[in-house]
């Protein structure tokens, strides 16, 4: 615990948020300028004016987000508090200049607007931003407002994190859709997931074919093109076919054929030949004649280049489809060889292939990068736009001169046109693609899903709300695969992804949570300064030149692997090291990493895949990239001189690295493989939730599991600004406390400032019966004195804009019915609610008065529990009436029988009782009756030892009066200046605790029954536990219904609780029925309490549709005997028999009668056989 | 058994007494009476607790009801209790509730004025008869007396509010622990410990102190002249058969003998302040004689006289 007045540190919590910060970051202040730059401008020809006039657009500035505000000289700046209220989006505004161009003449600049784009919180545009705790509480934010997400009509939403295959790193793999490509396409193929400076991706595969040649395959609008390898090696550099059969060859020697790392065969070399005569069967021998080949099939499909010529459209679709990540043809050619190398090493079983589902494969989509590509997609979309447009103006104007007065040489003329499709929409389909998570793209921007990239971030509860930050997602395309491969748990997410903190259940293993210390790369260095990687590069290179790679760059290839290891950085082939020099240049490489020189980024993640025999594709793979996993490891294989010597390590290199436990043992390593690294604390492989159990390392792992699910549902503190929030639901704990046995996590996080539970002195015993099967009892009297006490709020926005469309605004108004007297009416004259009021159901909170029909409309509230009216709150935008309301209530959630309670180890139960507190068990020397009875049954096949030592300890700590640390895996520390093999047990030292002050050593206590005053048999286990309060509670669940709605079609009940509706007596629980014989009440059920109707047939025809009522002949009405004429009996007669002769009633369900209907509308005839049932003996 | 007569007389013995804590010795009684003794003190003594709350302003952080549940289990000062009614059997004012012979009306008005934090107390409430008032926890001689301000109902900063009208009634703590006059009632069952001295003595110095060590409460002391196990303080022993499996574990089964004796209890009673430890026992035993007359005077009971048998003559008076 910090000392009591000490500002708290947030430090750590912001660490957790950085990712998703640091990338908007990122994007506003380098992403977009560099995003607009590789925009494509698009040109227009006007053969009227024979000018050609060229659009693009440059400069994007993005503002802080601003008041809406009639004065134009004040400016103020919009808190996101105010959008939450006022259910509006947090936005900025977003201008960009669009460059016009006629021919060769100068640029015209105009600025564009184009719209109110989103603004994440705390991002370096927020108004938050650099505020220190007491001025964000001035802000009515939370202390420590983190940031992250985005508020869209007052939601809050964050960005999903999803899983990505790794950026420019060829990967080889095997997949069964690949053979089904197109005849003589085998399942194998090296697949390189391209990404541009911009972000945006592109992924290229090279497949193999069965007849030993490759086939280059990309995406372009929505189909996939399949090149011949050779051609495009052709095309991408002049060379010769001597060359390129060197090139491919290289990596075969005959020297060390089938020894250590030797991927090349004897193979190579005739494959080589096939790719090459394919190329010459074509009849392509130098490099124009391939280009004008590829250009002669794509140009129909290349707008913009119609009229250029084949090698031009070529040259494009080289540039733009193919490596996109590299802008140098020798590279990408460098490229093609080595993955061409890496494929049929695939083939030859000499490497296998890589696992995509490994997150050694594997980067993550951050927000801000995947707004720059949306982004872009939308502002080509409209530039294609407004081009279509002109061309149709200049088309239009051709056709009719006079009327027409566009000037195509005039720059507001085209920007009329332009006009006609707003610039705004820019930024308001960004806003929706937000709001909704959809993506609405024609090119699908080399994502794999359409929806689900953002979510609300619910503030249930703290845990909650941090959890949707730090979640990561393998991606919605996978939940719906049958296989389990992807839900596996790897050992290479080893220290990335939390292997506690998944939900169990559907998505189970899709939706992982990175853990407490895993971090990623973004686009700044530790500064704060966005990286020069243009420079960082050169360095990089520079290093690697010194530790023997030749320099002679354009003549890649001489040898291959296992003489000399390839050299790849960021996707790029820069050249080959010996493979002597290899470890040697890494080991450099990484103390120049911690040493934290400028040089190199200390993120750089140095792939070394070492030779082996027929394992993962050898090389040095080195990245600078950004959206890679991180996390710190110590590397003590420098000498430390002072320094921690942290090192900043990725999934890729992990798995080819020695990193051991700091327990001070060697992990079972070889002397001959010495650990390089060490960890830095075992708990940095949990999650931040995962980490807040305490002792987890002492229960089974599936417990661990649960509670990570339950402390995200858990009823707690979750917001200190609750006065100033208008959510739809939020729920409250009223006197939570800080937990007593407490691990290292909740002081590191300030979880104290949001406590999820209370100490609640548990005993473990069967007492009364109503413990059993996971229920609880509570103690009457601990529930009187406050425990567990809590409401959930709930705001009713009301918007009369919103209704606008129906008539006109200024006719409706909040205001109290005239009618209303002032003395009884539950409303104020403004027509809204007092505030403290209570308000039962069905009484109204809010009432509409309509000036022009002079009617009120009254809201009622739903339910069937008062609630109390917390907060109203109005807009005071327009000065005259108010437009919108936010009326917030308030229900209290006091514990009753049936809610949901859960200690910190996965035991959940539910309270049976509350119990009165005489009745309770109480210890003879102490007085103290427990709050809360469970069955000593919940443990043994939990086996959830923590939860007892949890009871011990915290016993320990209150009579002491200190907390207890309950940090997992202490053990694993080796501890300064203490001897290794100290074998205490835990329990060892929390029973000395308890010793001390005069308790029994293992916890237990006598106790006496309350009931009858005799001391019970056996020594109870007592102590205090810290319970959470779940958020699943009856008043919010139970379901009564005797009678009410029914369906309109069927007659029988409706289902749903918020319309009163009735239960599913389904098919199961009528079989159950029938096996006990109980046939009344089988009837009672399915037959009385749902559509039981007696119906008219007629049984000389058997139908039930014929009946009809007969017209009562009008009699002359007769009084007699002064009493009222008795009611005329219904008469009913057979439409199709014209007599009212056969006449029965017969009692069945309505669904019969409408099934007869459906069938004679389908001409199908349903005909009964009416007959007496007591004469049917048979 | 004829002739056996049941008739008992209890006696208590006062160890210790203070205002809020007595310690006093029940013998030649039955379990049940000791803990139906504990529970009536725990559930069934009358105090005065607020009932009722009327929120007139209410600006403060904290909501309307949290205030009334915070402000309904400040204990008062209820000696006049015993003599209350019942709201709902009070016939002067037909069970609303608000007459003096069962309620007591108390009134709180703060709004803080200042940029200093104002506590709102117990002390702000003001009651209508100064028998019935927030219970003073401070000190009597005196000191520090400006420290406590009583219990904290609510924190105010500037510009905050806080009025309203409070009714307290008269309740037990069955109906609700405000009305729960007790903080802590036990009893245990006052144990009598018979050492083996003979086998005592086949212990050596160091397996005397051992043993002696094993319990966990200071009940048994080794004197280090006499090198004698002494019984210090029978009474903190807790049941908890530590010394017994010692004694086993040590080879010395029997070693000692701990008798729970079933006639003779320790009370330990702890007030909340709002009756005096003192008082609290006497209305128990007050309240139980009135239970008890109920059974004997019910109509039931007098005509299943028979049933009781010799027990009649005692539930008659007799």
């Amino acid at each position: 615990m910090g000392k009591p007045g000490a500002a708290p540190n947030y430090e750590p919590l912001r660490e957790l948020l950085k990712p998703h910060i640091e990338s908007f970051d990122h994007m506003v202040e380098a992403g977009l300028d560099t995003m607009f730059q590789h925009v494509k401008p698009v040109e227009i020809y006007d053969h009227h004016s024979d000018k050609k006039l060229r659009i693009w657009l440059s400069n994007p500035e993005l503002f802080p987000p601003q008041k809406e505000r009639s004065s134009k000289t004040m400016r103020e700046a919009l808190l996101p508090f105010e959008c939450r209220q006022a259910k509006i989006s947090y936005t900025g505004k977003f201008t960009a200049d669009v460059c016009f161009q006629y021919d060769d003449g100068a640029i015209i600049r105009r600025k564009f607007n184009l719209g109110q784009f989103p603004i994440m919180l705390q991002s370096k545009l927020c108004n938050l931003r650099g505020a220190d705790p007491r001025k964000l509480v001035s802000y009515k934010e939370e202390a420590s407002e983190m940031g992250g997400y985005f508020v869209l009509n007052g939601l809050e939403r964050v960005a999903r994190l999803l899983i990505m295959p790794k950026r420019n790193y060829p990967m080889s793999l095997v997949r069964n859709s690949f053979s089904d490509r197109r005849e003589g396409y085998t399942d194998k193929a090296v697949v390189i997931r391209c990404v541009r400076e911009d972000q945006s991706a592109l992924t290229v595969k090279l497949y193999y074919l069965r007849n030993g040649s490759a086939r280059l395959g990309f995406w372009m609008r929505g189909r996939e093109f399949l090149l011949p390898v050779g051609v495009v090696l052709k095309a991408l550099i002049d060379t010769t076919d001597y060359e390129i059969h060197k090139k491919l060859t290289c990596c075969y020697n005959d020297k060390y054929a089938k020894g250590k790392g030797a991927v090349g065969t004897p193979l190579v070399g005739e494959r080589a030949k096939i790719i090459l005569d394919e190329v010459r069967d074509l009849a392509l021998f130098t490099r124009v004649q391939c280009l004008e080949h590829i250009g002669e099939h794509f140009q129909a499909i290349m707008d913009g280049l119609e009229n250029d010529s084949y090698s031009i459209v070529a040259e494009t679709i080289l540039k733009d489809y193919i490596f996109v990540h590299l802008d140098n043809n020798f590279d990408k050619f460098n490229l093609l060889i080595f993955m061409l190398q890496k494929l049929f090493s695939l083939i030859d079983q000499t490497s296998v292939p890589d696992n995509p589902d490994s997150l050694q494969n594997q980067e993550i989509l951050l927000p801000g990068h995947l707004i720059t590509i949306y982004l872009k997609e939308k502002l080509e979309d409209w530039l294609q736009k407004a081009k279509r447009l002109l061309l149709d103006e200049i088309n239009d104007r051709s056709k009719s001169k006079k009327s027409n007065t566009f000037n195509f040489c005039i720059v507001e003329h085209i920007m009329n046109v332009m006009n006609k499709n707003p610039a705004r929409q820019i930024s308001q389909a960004v806003e929706n693609m937000l709001k909704t998570g959809r993506l609405v793209s024609q090119t699908g921007l080399d994502l794999q899903q359409r929806a689900g990239y953002t979510v609300q971030a619910e503030r249930l509860n703290y845990l909650r709300f941090l959890s949707h930050f730090r979640a990561v997602h393998r991606g919605a395309s996978f939940a719906g695969l049958r296989t389990t491969t992807v839900r596996k748990l790897l050992p290479e997410s080893w220290g990335f992804l939390c292997p506690v903190h998944t939900p169990d259940g559907e998505p189970c293993g899709l939706l992982n949570h990175m853990t407490s210390t895993c971090r990623v790369t973004t686009f700044f260095d530790a500064q704060g300064n966005i990286k020069d990687y243009f420079k960082l590069k050169a360095s990089i290179l520079d290093i690697l030149f010194k530790g023997g790679m030749p320099q002679s760059v354009p003549n890649l290839f001489q040898a291959g692997p296992p003489e000399v290891l390839n050299v790849l950085l960021d996707g790029r082939v820069v050249g080959y090291i010996p493979s002597s020099e290899v470890e040697k240049t890494v080991a450099n490489l990484r103390s120049i990493k911690v040493s934290s020189a400028l040089e190199i980024p200390d993120d750089l993640e140095i792939g070394y895949v070492p030779l082996s025999m027929g394992g993962a594709y050898p090389g040095l793979y080195l990245f600078t990239s950004a959206s890679r996993f991180i996390r710190p490891v110590r590397n003590i294989s420098i000498p430390s001189n002072g320094s921690e010597n942290i090192e900043l390590i990725g999934p890729f290199e992990q798995v080819f690295m020695e990193i051991r436990c700091p327990d001070g043992g060697d992990g079972g390593r070889k002397s001959a493989i010495p650990a390089t690294h060490e960890e830095i604390h075992p708990t940095g492989m949990m999650s931040v939730v995962a980490n807040l159990t305490p002792w987890s390392d002492h229960n089974q792992s599936p417990r661990n599991m649960y509670q990570c699910q339950m402390a995200k549902q858990t009823m707690a503190f979750s917001l200190q600004t609750l006065q100033h929030r208008a959510d739809q639901k939020l729920y409250h704990l009223q006197t939570p406390q800080t937990p007593i046995v407490r691990t290292s996590s909740y002081t590191k996080y300030n979880i104290d400032r949001y406590p999820t539970g209370t100490n609640a002195i548990v005993a473990v015993l069967a007492y009364t019966g109503y413990d059993m099967e996971d229920a609880m009892i509570l103690n009457k009297s601990s529930v009187e004195r406050g425990m567990f006490h809590g409401q959930i709020y709930q705001t009713e926005t009301i918007d009369l804009t919103d209704q606008r469309s129906k008539t006109d605004n200024s006719t409706r108004m909040f205001r109290r019915s005239n009618i209303d007297k002032p003395g009884c009416s539950v409303l104020d004259s403004d027509g809204l609610p007092y505030v403290g009021q209570m308000i039962h159901p069905d009484e109204p909170y809010c009432s509409i008065y309509n000036e022009v029909t002079s009617t009120s409309h009254t809201y009622k509230k739903k339910g069937s529990e008062p609630s109390y009216v917390d907060y109203v709150a109005f807009d005071v935008k327009n000065k005259k009436h108010l437009q919108k309301v936010n009326i917030r209530f308030r229900h209290p959630r006091n514990p009753v029988i049936g809610d949901k309670f859960s200690s910190r180890h996965g035991q959940k139960g539910v309270c049976s009782q509350l119990w009165p507190d005489i009745d309770m068990p109480f210890s003879g020397n102490t007085g103290m009756r427990p709050d809360l009875i469970i069955n000593p049954h919940a443990f043994p096949s939990r086996m959830t030892i923590a939860m007892l030592l949890e009871s011990v300890a915290a016993k320990g700590g209150s009579l002491h009066g200190h907390f207890v640390d309950a940090t997992p895996f202490p053990s694993s520390m080796k501890k300064d200046g203490e001897e290794s093999g100290s074998e205490d047990s835990l329990v060892d030292e929390l029973g000395v605790l308890l010793r001390e002050k005069g308790f029994n050593y293992h916890g237990v206590e006598v106790l006496y029954s309350g009931v009858y005053g005799t001391e019970l048999t056996c020594e109870i286990f007592i102590g205090p536990v810290y319970y959470q309060r779940l958020r699943h509670m009856v008043s919010d669940k139970f379901q009564v219904r005797s009678t009410g709605t029914v369906d309109q079609v069927t007659r029988q009940p409706i289902k749903g609780r918020k319309r009163g509706g009735g239960i599913r007596f389904g098919e199961m629980e009528r079989d159950s029925l029938l096996a006990h014989g109980a046939a009344y009440l089988l009837h009672d059920r399915l037959h009385t309490c749902s559509d039981h109707h007696i119906a008219d047939v007629c049984s000389l025809c058997g139908s039930i549709l014929t009946a009809t009522f007969m017209q009562p002949q009008k009699r002359p009405v007769r009084e007699i005997g002064g009493l009222p004429p008795g009611k005329a009996v219904r008469k009913v007669y057979c439409h199709a028999c014209q007599t009212s002769k056969g006449m029965e009633t017969v009692a069945m369900p309505y669904v019969f009668r409408y099934l007869a209907a459906e069938l004679a509308a389908m001409n199908i005839k349903l005909t009964l056989k009416l007959r007496n049932g007591a004469g049917d003996g048979a | 058994m004829d002739g056996v007569s049941y008739a008992r007389t209890p006696r208590i013995k006062i160890r210790e007494l203070k205002d809020d804590y007595v310690k006093f010795e029940l013998r030649d009684t039955d379990p049940s009476i000791a803990n139906a003794l504990r529970r009536v003190m725990i559930a069934e003594v009358p105090t005065i607790a607020i009932d009722l709350v009327e929120i007139e302003v209410n600006s403060t952080v904290l909501n309307d009801e949290f205030i009334a549940h915070r402000v309904g289990l400040i204990p008062l000062t209820s000696e006049r209790a015993m003599s209350m009614r019942f709201s709902r059997d009070c016939d002067a004012c037909d069970g609303d509730g608000q007459c003096e012979f069962c309620s007591v009306e108390f009134h709180l008005r703060v709004k803080c004025m200042t940029d200093q934090t104002l506590d709102v107390t117990s002390k702000d409430l003001y009651s209508s008869d100064h028998t019935v008032v927030p219970v003073d926890f401070t000190d009597p001689t005196g000191l520090d007396s400006s420290e406590n301000r009583g219990i904290i109902i609510v924190k105010l900063r500037r510009g905050q509010e806080l009025r309203l009208r409070a009714i307290a009634r008269k309740g037990i703590g069955k109906d609700h622990a405000k009305w729960s006059p007790a903080a802590t009632v036990t009893f245990m069952y006052e144990p009598e410990i018979h050492i083996n001295e003979d086998l005592m003595e086949t212990l050596t110095f160091e397996e005397k102190k051992e043993w002696v060590e094993s319990s966990p409460t200071r009940v048994f002391e080794l004197d280090p002249v006499t090198q004698q196990v002494v019984v210090v303080d029978p009474e903190a022993y807790t049941y908890d058969d530590e010394v017994i499996k010692k004694a086993e574990a040590m080879g010395k089964p029997g070693l000692v003998d701990v008798i729970a004796r079933q006639d003779s209890f320790i009370f330990t009673v702890e007030s909340t302040g709002a009756i005096k430890a003192s008082q609290l026992v006497l209305n128990a035993i007050e309240i139980l004689k009135q239970k008890l007359d109920a059974v004997r005077l019910s109509e039931d009971t007098v005509e299943a006289d028979d049933q009781f048998g010799e027990l009649g003559a005692h539930m008659r008076g007799g």
